[in-house]
């Protein structure tokens, strides 16, 4: 009963309570899945000329397009959600008095970057019917399914904690979201370009003859940071050629999948910015801090 | 209860509070007053665990604030000077959600807000949306609200400030409920007057220093020591005005129709010397009255200067 009671979060409740019981969530959420479901009903109709022959080889391009939809639409959302929802408690000026209360900076940070994500999850969840159209006609295994709303999740938990980070840095929350969506932005630009630069210096490098050996897969290892070529490599697709020779090769064993090295990435992405929006919420800082301010 | 022992808060070159030192003892209802920018709400701020003082210590119930604030938190209800609500939450289910945030069981709670609503009368306002409520009806809610975990200390910032006079009434009576309950009240105003009535202790505040501190009736006697005194001339008013002006004692000394307005710092002895220094002049006095300086008057006369 008392681990029950240490996993209560008051925050997290009261934030489902307010987003859930707007009249403008139902009506989100069927909009939502009615664009989802004519995009891919539409895509079928298309594919299948109005009734005659379907290629079951097609639905793998299907799969990948509502995925990739999906993706696009959690890019765009996420920052938004999250961005605001420290900043909109100092706004709101909540946050003096949620920190007075027995709720820790902990339970705080979780229960709002929780309760932020919770309509975004909930509405990626509800298109699990859509896909049920994929699997009628087969071509697409359960298992790249379960990977692709694993990656929807650590993306989310992610991109979130960019955005919770930042409400915390940042006093309005107009900044904060737009820094959210810069950052988010860069970030999936920037990983890429970054990619590709070092392909080319490697590559150039090569032709002069300074590097000899395999080719290096660090290109592979930035691609494989960017959410869009993680995403595609669970489908086999991407700009992975490095890694995908190493796996061949008798380096096999440090030929990490695209997909896990994003996953771990976000992972560490997600801790980090956590616990640093943990510590910056707290109005008065752990104790070897103070004392060390003190010393100087 | 509280004690605050050479408190320092310095934000860049701005020093809020200079060596702040004072103590609060249980039950008691302290006012903290001050003109704006005074440092009253650095300090209950600090009290409140939401901020760290340069230097100097705060204890509430022995705890220390910066090394002990999830203890200070269970003991202290704080409402800050400007505070928001959440729009979509009824009165109920705002007081069930801090109720919550302090680990108070749903049974409990179930049993509190009722009391609550009905301490601060808003029990008609149970199912109404908070930001459907008014201004002064939000104040009573926020009370209601720092009192669910029935903390022993209360710390309330200018809570009677932007509320219309008949808020300000119904706040006082409550207030005046919770002294009896025996809870330990801190209450800031830069209103003197709005505090006197309710207030046991009274501290006045100015750039960070304490500058005045005693019971009401104390600042009160001590400020009687320089009174006002109102001298009603039949004629002659301009010699009686060059007369006083002469006087040691006298100061500020106006004209304000048939009365000639003076301060006087001396006692009683020399308030009737003064007295018969007029009449030997020749000058018609009619009446001499001893004005009683209300606390409007008490309070800048204890502030002047200090900030300008």
């Amino acid at each position: 009963m008392n681990v029950l009671r240490r996993f209560r979060n008051p925050v997290l409740m009261n934030e489902l309570k307010l987003r859930m019981r707007t009249k403008r969530s139902p009506w989100i959420i069927t909009l939502y899945l009615l664009v989802l479901g004519t995009v891919a009903l539409t895509f079928v109709f298309l594919m299948t000329g109005a009734g005659s022959y379907y290629n079951p080889n097609e639905t793998r391009e299907l799969f990948m397009m509502l995925s990739l939809m999906q993706l696009a639409m959690i890019c765009f959302v996420v920052p938004g959600l999250t961005a605001g929802v420290i900043s909109g408690e100092r706004e709101r000026q909540t946050l003096s008095i949620l920190l007075t209360t027995n709720v820790s900076a902990t339970k705080l940070v979780l229960g709002k970057w929780l309760a932020s994500l919770s309509f975004m999850s909930f509405l990626v969840f509800a298109t699990i019917p859509l896909y049920a159209i994929i699997f009628l006609y087969g071509g697409v295994s359960p298992a790249q399914l379960l990977q692709v709303f694993a990656f929807y999740v650590v993306t989310m938990l992610g991109l979130g904690s960019i955005g919770v980070l930042l409400s915390t840095l940042i006093k309005r929350t107009g900044i904060a979201t737009v820094l959210s969506y810069a950052l988010v932005f860069g970030y999936g630009v920037g990983t890429s370009v970054l990619a590709e630069v070092i392909r080319e210096f490697i590559r150039f490098q090569r032709n002069a003859n300074n590097i000899t050996g395999p080719f290096p897969v660090w290109p592979d290892f930035f691609h494989s940071l960017n959410p869009l070529f993680a995403m595609m490599s669970i489908f086999e697709e991407g700009p992975f050629r490095g890694l995908r020779r190493m796996a061949g090769s008798k380096y096999a064993a440090l030929a990490l999948d695209p997909y896990a090295i994003y996953c771990l990435f976000f992972a560490v992405v997600t801790i980090i910015c956590l616990a640093l929006s943990i510590y910056l919420i707290k109005p008065v800082k752990p104790r070897w801090r103070r004392k060390a301010a003190t010393e100087e | 209860m509280i004690k605050i022992d050479k408190l320092r808060k310095r934000y860049g070159k701005m020093e809020a509070l200079k060596g702040l030192s004072l103590e609060i003892d249980k039950g008691t209802v302290f006012g903290f007053v001050g003109p704006n920018g005074a440092g009253k709400s650095t300090s209950m701020s600090i009290l409140a665990t939401l901020l760290e003082p340069t230097s100097g210590k705060a204890y509430v119930g022995g705890y220390e604030v910066t090394s002990h604030p999830r203890q200070v938190r269970k003991l202290i209800g704080y409402m800050p000077d400007f505070f928001g609500v959440y729009d979509n939450l009824t009165a109920e289910e705002y007081l069930d959600f801090y109720g919550a945030n302090y680990d108070i069981p749903v049974q409990e709670r179930r049993q509190i807000i009722p009391q609550l609503l009905e301490l601060v009368n808003l029990s008609h306002k149970r199912d109404a949306y908070v930001d459907s409520l008014s201004r002064g009806m939000k104040q009573r809610l926020g009370l209601a609200r720092c009192l669910v975990h029935n903390p022993e200390v209360l710390i309330l910032d200018e809570p009677a400030s932007g509320l219309d006079p008949r808020a300000r009434i119904e706040l006082r009576e409550i207030l005046k409920e919770l002294r009896d309950m025996g809870k330990t009240i801190i209450i800031s105003s830069h209103i003197l007057p709005e505090l006197a009535e309710m207030c046991d202790v009274i501290g006045v505040i100015e750039e960070g220093n304490l500058i005045a501190y005693g019971k009401v009736e104390e600042i009160y006697a001590r400020m009687q020591e320089k009174r006002v005194l109102r001298i009603r001339l039949v004629d002659r008013m301009e010699d009686a005005l060059t007369h006083l002006k002469q006087q040691p004692l006298v100061s500020n000394v106006t004209r304000e129709g048939n009365w000639a307005v003076v301060g006087f710092s001396g006692d009683d002895q020399q308030q009737v010397e003064l007295l018969r220094s007029l009449a030997l002049a020749g000058l018609p006095v009619a009446a001499f009255n001893e004005a009683e300086g209300n606390l409007e008057e008490i309070f800048l006369e204890i502030t002047k200067g200090v900030g300008s």
